[in-house]
Parts: structure tokens; sequence; C-alpha cells
């Protein structure tokens, strides 16, 4: 890869002066995390999970987005006063340093993401945090919203969510930004699902196109805890997201969701790891995609089970609708699996187009062959459409997938 | 309908029994002699892995890849060994006096 | 149980495969390491022409060239200076029976392997006495035109035919160990059959009389020319001692339009051997190609059956056993890389590990451009059998046509203690329960196998069965 060592816009100047004024402890972990990217600033490009999407074309020359468009965060008072705090990052610094700090880039991720989730924890300057105290349900979907202005910029946000011992919440973050110019944007997160609590995370990418996405997204799920995350990848030029997901404690569950739907040159590359360390844990991993024109999607999933690890029960799953001549797949689900005492355990991956004889069947029906594709595509994502439990966002997520399916169904489906 | 293209080689730059790298109006190519004097030229791809053939060698008319052994027929641009199994462009050759001349569509 | 000593045993004279001649004997040292003058020796010895020579030598520099693949099983204990690149047949004839490890003598003793197979397997005879048997299928063959030799006479004897196809399929430079093979190969077999005949019985190793039938360096070429089918077997279910450790095949294969090939191997090393093969078809329009694979014995194999087709229509199978015990690791799977339209191919992978084995399936699918109806199915299960055993499964797959349709399902599982508890209640020992259970979950393969190895397979799953459970 021709990346090595070639600078970067970013540097450790960026970091002393992004955290000049922050409290001395938030200025140290940025300078480890920042030691860490200087020690080993890129992917070689010969790791299993970068051989299909090459970084020579990253954006590395914009300016760090130091004051960031910020998502408005509402919050109900009387959540706030039983100790819920939904904020952005440096707001919660000032205001709640004792629990960002106790929770706050204590943990890695898999190599593969290494070096961004690195550079996001030293760089950060925008981000969401969401800390809910033990016991505490919050129902309401909380929404993070950000509209990202235009212009060649590189912007990591860290997101951290901390769920603390049977707390629940549901989060939907969402990202816009226009088309045309070339960007980098870097988000990370990291959600801290605690012993019997329960999180619905959910991440909506509108991003312009030709911003490059370079994403983390990393899981830990406590003991008999239940998480289900979903992630919507529908714009950029290239979106490389790497998902981490640990379930640490004995008898917790996970759910992995994915919708991607992409066109134009589009690449969408994702790489997993479920790492299934506790027994009696349950993590199922599902990710559809839906391609036009030329796009690609590549997808390279590890679901490991560690030898300690006892009647676990996991299935990875990855399926691609290739809807033009030029579209592509590669879907690479992996298993290595270390212990024999597994209650389930097992993959799949397709790729092709509609079955003809469901086309046949809806234009028989009066449809025209464009509806007829929009519907089966649609029908094709509700496998994952169904599983999200709450209607807001099921509904912004529906909305951009009209954009790129261009369903005036789906428009209704969403007014409804 | 071709035309004519000098390649920026002379025939003293190629030995008989290689092939060398050249650009020639913005196409990569692979031009080559053989030992018995024949001239021929082809994309300077190899379509296995997309990389070039370029630091390859020519045996009797088969390109070789460097990198895993593909054999492309200099004249014909068919396949000769795996593991490529896509043909590559080929394209005429002929001198003008010591110049070497590719005829491109 | 002292045997005669084998060094004793008499090599027929006039032996037709070309390099026993007595004064050639003399003259060769044996001796280890790999070197330029190794592998020239190794051609002259065989009397080869000029280009072959040749070939050998440049496969050699890619050899030394290349680095040892990063991916894998662990290789890092091959000493390729410490290996023997040229054995004769009376080379071969100094093991003794004594240094053939117990493990192998109690597993013929309960197959009830016949002595003298015994012996040949053991690498401790001089060789297998099947003279009568294959004269008679010899006939068989020559009346209907096929060819069906060593490697070595083939090169001699059909030079044109040889030197179109060899290395077509796999280039000296493919990978390190195709460039080894090319460098130093020596034996194997080579099969062309005509245009629409059909061999009805499947050709065997061993009825080339060769004492290279277990040959480190095997390179087998077949051609099975338009409309024509042949189906070739290699391998013994029965565990085959070696004290080689490299062995290193290369087999290429060529089914022309509307041809069919079947081949056959079921390797059972020892558990010092390394087995590291390049095994590679074409098929060509309305062809069909079947790898059957088993993978039994051997301290590491890696190996992946390939198949390229090329022309419309044509289909590829690959149907693959792998069996790890402990300290064992199976690095095997399939490939089938889809470049016309309308192609279809399968595969089927079953796959157990014991003990503290270690099995991985590894593929790939791949789909060019412009191929269009192309349809496959993967499906790989893997049993596990002990809590110190492992399991991977790495499919691949590069899809880029849209007009398809590609599929992969795997599962891993153990086995089910309700489904032993079941056979128990019916009289069955744990032991018993268990093989048979495994032997319903590598039945769908087993059942393409010729008749005497599928016998022989049960029975060796029996086997390892009693150290399995409990």
């Amino acid at each position: 890869m021709a990346v090595d060592t070639l600078a970067t816009s970013l540097e450790a100047a960026t970091v002393v002066r992004i955290s000049r004024d922050e409290p001395a402890w938030l200025q140290a972990l940025r300078n480890s995390w920042w030691r860490r990217v200087e020690a080993d600033p890129w992917p070689t490009g010969s790791e299993e999970e970068w051989r299909r999407t090459k970084l020579d074309g990253l954006p590395r020359d914009g300016a760090l987005l130091t004051e960031p468009p910020l998502a408005s965060y509402q919050i109900d008072p009387a959540l706030a006063d039983r100790g819920v705090v939904f904020t952005d990052m440096a707001t919660a610094v000032r205001e709640h340093p004792d629990l960002v700090s106790a929770h706050l880039g204590l943990r890695d991720t898999i190599p593969a993401q290494a070096s961004f989730w690195a550079r996001s924890l030293a760089a950060w300057t925008g981000g969401t945090f969401l800390y809910v105290p033990s016991g505490v349900e919050v129902d309401e979907p909380l929404i993070a919203h950000t509209m990202l202005p235009d212009g060649s910029y590189t912007y990591l946000p860290h997101t951290l969510v901390v769920l603390e011992l049977g707390a629940r919440a549901t989060l939907l973050e969402e990202v816009s930004s226009p088309d045309g110019a070339a960007a980098w944007f870097g988000a990370t997160a990291d959600l801290q699902v605690g012993a019997e609590a329960r999180l619905r995370y959910a991440n909506l990418q509108r991003l312009g196109d030709s911003v490059w996405r370079i994403g983390a997204q990393r899981t830990e799920v406590g003991q008999d805890a239940d998480a289900v995350t979903l992630n919507a990848e529908i714009g950029s030029l290239v979106s490389k997201m790497g998902l981490d997901l640990r379930m640490s404690g004995k008898g917790g569950t996970s759910k992995l969701l994915g919708l991607l739907a992409a066109g134009g040159t589009q690449m969408i590359d994702i790489n997993s790891c479920q790492d299934l360390l506790g027994s009696h844990t349950t993590s199922d991993l599902l990710y559809l995609s839906a391609l036009y024109d030329a796009a690609h999607a590549a997808f390279y999933g590890v679901t490991r089970v560690r030898p300690e690890a006892k009647q676990t029960s996991s299935y990875q799953e990855c399926r691609n609708l290739l809807l033009s001549p030029k579209a592509g797949a590669e879907p690479i689900p992996v298993l290595e699996i270390e212990t024999n005492d597994i209650l389930r355990c097992g993959h799949g991956a397709t790729a092709g187009a509609i079955d003809p004889v469901q086309r046949f069947y809806a234009q028989s029906r009066g449809l025209s062959a464009d509806e007829a594709e929009q519907m089966i595509v649609r029908g094709f994502f509700e496998r994952v459409v169904a599983q999200i439990d709450s209607e807001p966002i099921k509904a912004r997520i529906l909305d951009a997938l009209a954009a790129r399916i261009g369903l005036a169904e789906l428009a209704d489906e969403v007014a409804a | 309908m071709t035309t004519g293209f000098a390649a920026g080689l002379r025939t003293s730059d190629v030995a008989p029994g290689t092939v060398v790298p050249v650009v020639v109006e913005g196409r990569p190519l692979c031009v080559g002699r053989t030992l018995d004097g024949r001239w021929g030229a082809i994309d300077d791809i190899c379509t296995h892995d997309g990389g070039d053939l370029g630091d390859g060698e020519l045996d009797g008319n088969a390109v070789e890849c460097p990198r895993h052994g593909g054999r492309f027929d200099l004249f014909t641009g068919r396949v000769l060994a795996l593991p490529p199994v896509i043909p590559v462009n080929a394209y005429p050759v002929h001198l003008e006096g010591d110049a070497v001349v590719v005829e491109l569509p | 149980m002292a045997l005669p000593n084998p060094a004793l045993d008499k090599v027929p004279t006039g032996y037709k495969y070309g390099w026993n001649d007595p004064e050639m004997k003399s003259l060769h040292v044996m001796k280890k390491g790999l070197s330029a003058q190794v592998v020239e020796e190794i051609s002259r010895i065989k009397g080869e022409p000029q280009w072959m020579t040749d070939l050998r030598l440049k496969a050699y520099r890619h050899f030394e060239a290349r680095p040892m693949p990063t991916w894998g099983g662990d290789m890092s204990q091959i000493d390729f200076q410490d290996i023997y690149y040229y054995v004769t047949a009376t080379d071969k004839a100094v093991q003794s029976w004594d240094d053939v490890p117990d493990y192998i003598r109690r597993t013929y003793d309960r197959l009830g392997i016949p002595e003298a197979e015994k012996k040949y397997l053991a690498g401790v005879g001089g060789q297998y006495d099947s003279e009568v048997v294959y004269h008679n299928i010899r006939a068989d063959l020559e009346k209907l035109g096929v060819i069906f030799l060593g490697t070595d006479e083939a090169l001699t004897k059909y030079p044109e035919i040889f030197k179109e196809y060899f290395g077509t399929v796999i280039p000296a430079n493919d990978n390190k160990l195709a460039a080894l093979n090319t460098a130093v190969w020596s034996g194997g077999s080579f099969i062309y059959v005509p245009k629409g005949v059909h061999v009805e019985l499947p050709l065997q190793a061993y009825f080339r009389i060769n004492t290279e039938n277990m040959g480190q360096f095997e390179r087998t070429l077949i051609i099975a020319d338009e409309g024509s089918s042949v189906h070739y077997v290699e391998g013994c279910t029965a565990p085959a001692y070696t004290t080689a450790s490299l062995h290193s095949a290369v087999v290429e294969i060529i089914v022309k339009k509307g041809a069919r090939v079947r081949y056959t191997t079921i390797q059972n090393w020892s558990h010092n051997v390394y087995n590291l093969v390049t095994k590679r078809a074409v098929a060509y329009e309305d062809a069909v190609m079947e790898w059957v694979d088993g993978n039994l014995g051997s301290h590491l194999t890696m190996k992946y059956p390939s198949i390229y087709l090329l022309g419309e229509r044509a289909h590829g199978e690959v149907l693959s056993i792998a069996f790890a015990g402990s300290d064992q690791h199976q690095d095997a799977g399939g490939k089938v890389i889809h470049a016309a339209p309308n192609t279809t191919s399968l595969i089927t992978s079953k796959s157990i590990s014991q003990g503290t084995g270690r099995t991985s399936y590894r593929g790939l699918i791949k789909v060019y451009p412009g191929c269009h109806g192309a349809k496959s199915t993967v499906r790989c299960d893997a049993l596990i059998l002990s809590d110190e055993a492992r399991s991977d499964t790495y499919p691949y797959m590069e899809i880029d046509e849209e007009d398809v349709t590609i599929g992969h399902e795997a599962t891993v599982s153990k086995v089910g203690s309700e489904q032993l508890f079941y056979l128990m209640s019916r009289g069955m020992s744990e032991a018993e329960a268990a093989a048979m259970i495994v032997n319903g979950f590598i039945e769908p393969i087993v059942k393409e196998l010729p008749m005497e190895y599928a016998v022989e397979m049960n029975r060796l799953i029996q086997l390892q069965m009693e150290g399995a459970v409990g």
C-alpha cells in the first residue's frame, strides 16, 4: 500500500492543540493513543481485512474539523435527573469528567482497525456520550443526527456508550454530508453493555459521494446482556467498517445487523470479528447488501469460539443482491472454532441476481420492471428491517434506503 | 483500422528472445522479439492478478508472467498456461528502419 | 515379527521404466539436499530431452527465489536441505519392518490387510505383485488406444503430446511447492484417453509396476480427449509408512469438450509427513471434472483441488473428506474458477477433528465478469469430537458477474449426546455409536468411493473412534 509512513495533515501538534484547554487526564490519554498511532500508523495492506480495499486514495490532507456541527441531544429531564447523560463528548468531559474518565479509551480493538481506533482516540473532536446508570431504562429512542458541512476535512468523532447493570437504551447515530468534496470521516464507537443490560444501537451513514469513511465499532457484551447493533451504509465513496464484538460474560446475546445499498462506483468493505469468550452466549450476524451500477461489497467476517466457551450459538450470514452487470461482491464468512461443546454454529453467504421467477411473478402482477425490482429489493431487506424495534429509527432508515433504491412506495411506508 | 505508432524503441533495445515494457499512446505494452526474429506486442497486463508482465520472459512465442508463470501468446494474446484465463489484446508490430512501430486501433 | 532383510529383495532385470540400470546404480551416490547440480543429475540419469532439463533448472531458480507461503499450516519445521531428492527403487527398499511404527502395524492387523500388501504399504517390500492382473488390464487399454504409463516413460515415448500439455495447467512458477515439484519430479501417471473412449475400469496407480507409487514428487498428467471418460484412483485408506517426510505432488488434468474425468485420492500418510500438493484441472465446453479427495493421514496436508471452468456448461465438483487426529492438521478444500457462461460447481466438504487435531476448509469460488448463468453451491460441515480439537472455515468468494447464483453454507457441530444415548440404548458401545454417527456424517462422500475403499474407510473410522470417545 502506498500509504506506509506518508503524513496526514494530522500530527502530534494537532493533538496538543485540540487538548490545550482540556483536563490533564484527557491530555495524557490522547497522547498515549497518539504514540500508538506513531508506532503503527497504517495497515500494511496484506492483512486479510485490507486486501480488498486500497487506502491509496484516502483524502489525507484535509484539516481536522475542530469545531464540528453538533447534533442536538434531547433528553427527557426526568431521565437526566436519574443520572442519564446524553450529550456530545466535549460537553460530557466538562460536565461529567468522572464518568468519562472511568470509561473512555481504556480498551483496544481488533488489529485490523487498531491504528484508526488509536487515531480517533487521540484526535476526536466530536461524537456522542451516552451513560445510563444501573437499573435505569430509557424507553424512548435517543437520536443524534449530525449534518456535516461541505469541504475537504478530516473528522474523527468518538462515541462512547456505557450501560450499567440492568440498564436499557436505544440510540441512533445518523450522519449526512453533501456530495462533492473529498473528506475523511473516521468515526469510532465504543459500546459497553454491562451485565443484564440491553442496548439497541443503530448507525446510519448518508455521507457524500466523495467521502471516505473508515470506521470502527467495538461492542462488549457483559453477562446475560443483550445487544443489537445495526449499520446502514447508504453513502460515501469508500466505506471501510470494522466490527469488533466480544461476548465476554456468560449468557449474553448479540446480533449484528447490516443494510448496505450502494451504487455508482462505491466500495463498501466490512470486516467483523465475533469473539465468543463466555459460555452459553449467542452471537448472530446478518448483513444484506443490494448493489447497483458498478458498486462492490466485500465482507470478511470471523466467528471465533474460544476453547473455554461452552454451549455457544452463532450464525453468520452475508447475502448480496447484484443488480447490474458491473456490480460485484466478495462475501467471506470465516469460522475458527476451538471447542466441540457448541450448541449451534454455522454461516452462510450468497451472491447473485434476483431470482428470475420472483421477477416474473412481480411483473405479471402489473408492475413495471423497475417497480418489480424495487419491491423485491425491499422484500430482500425485510429480514433486517423487521428486527428494528423502534418505529422512528425504522422510518429514518427506510427513508435513507428509499433514496438509494428509488422507491416511491418506501416513502409511503415511512409516512404511514 | 489501425495506425502505426512509434514505440520509442530501436531494434537494438530489444534483444532476441526477450520482451520489453513500453507505453505507447498511453497504452502499457510488452513488445517482444522472438529468437527467430519475429516481432509482436501485447497489453502489459496479466489478467490473473492485474499486475504487469513487463519483467517477464519470452519463451518461444510465450510471454511468461513473472509472478505465477501464466503465459500469453505474443502474437495472438491467447492464454497458453494458467492461472490467467482471460486473453490479452495483441497488436501487430513492424519495423521502419530500426524503429519499432506498433499498430494500434 | 522379523522379516527377511528387504535389501536382499531382487530387483527385476529388464525393468521397463528406465532407470534401474545396474551400471548407473553403482555410479549414483545418494545424498541429501537440493542444488542445481542435483536437478541436472536427476534429469541426466533419466535421460531426458534438453527442454525438460532446462525447465527443471528454471523451476529450481523459481523455487529458490520464492518465499514460503505465510498462510495455511505450520511449515516452519521443513528443512529442504534435509531431504533426499532422488531415490531409486533399491534405495527405497532399505526400510525394514522393525522401523514401521506400532500404530501402523496395529492398524494393518485390525483392518485385516494381507501380508504382502502390508509390506508394500510400509515401503518394506520390493513391489506389489500384481503383474498378472496388470498385464490383462494393459492389453484391454491398448486395444482402446488409451495411453497409461509412468510419467517418466511418457516423456520419452510421447514427447509431442507431453510437451503440448505439461506445465500448461500448473506452470513452474505457480507456487513454491509446484516449482519444487517441477524441478525434481519423478514418477506419477500419464494418461491419454482418445476421443469418445470410455474407460470403464477405474485406473489405479499400482497398475503401473513402479516403485515410485508412493513417490515424494510425483507428477501426474491426464488428458481426456473430446467425449471420453476415465476414473483415476490413487492412494489407500490403510496407513502408508514412509521415512520421506515431504510429499509434494503436482497433478494436471485437461478435460476436453464433452469429456468426463473423476480423480479419487485417499491419502493416509504416516504422521511424520508434510503433504503439500497442487492439483488443478481445466474443463472445456460441456465437460465434467470431479475431484474426490480423502485426507486421513500426514502431519500437515495443504491441498486445494481446483477446477477452471473454461467452456460453456462445464461442471466441476469437489468432494472432500478430512480427518485430523492429535498432532494432525488437514488444511484442505477446493477452488472453482467460473470463466465461461452457464457453468456450474459444487463443493462438499466434510471434516472431522478429534484429540488435538485441526481441520481447516479453505476454498475459493471466483466468477469472472461475463460468466452469466453461473451457479455454485459450497457446503462445508465440520464435526468436532473433542474439547481440544479445532475446526476453521475460510470460504473465499469473488463474484464479478450479476446474473449468477452463488451460495455457501457451513455448520460446525459435535456428536449430540442425545444421538449417542439413543444408539447406546439400542445396545451399542459408546465407540460403536460414535462410529456410526461419524460414518453417517461422511456417507454422502464415501458413497462416491470405489467399494473396497468405502469398506476400509468405515472400518478405519471405527478404529479411530475407539480412541475418540470417553
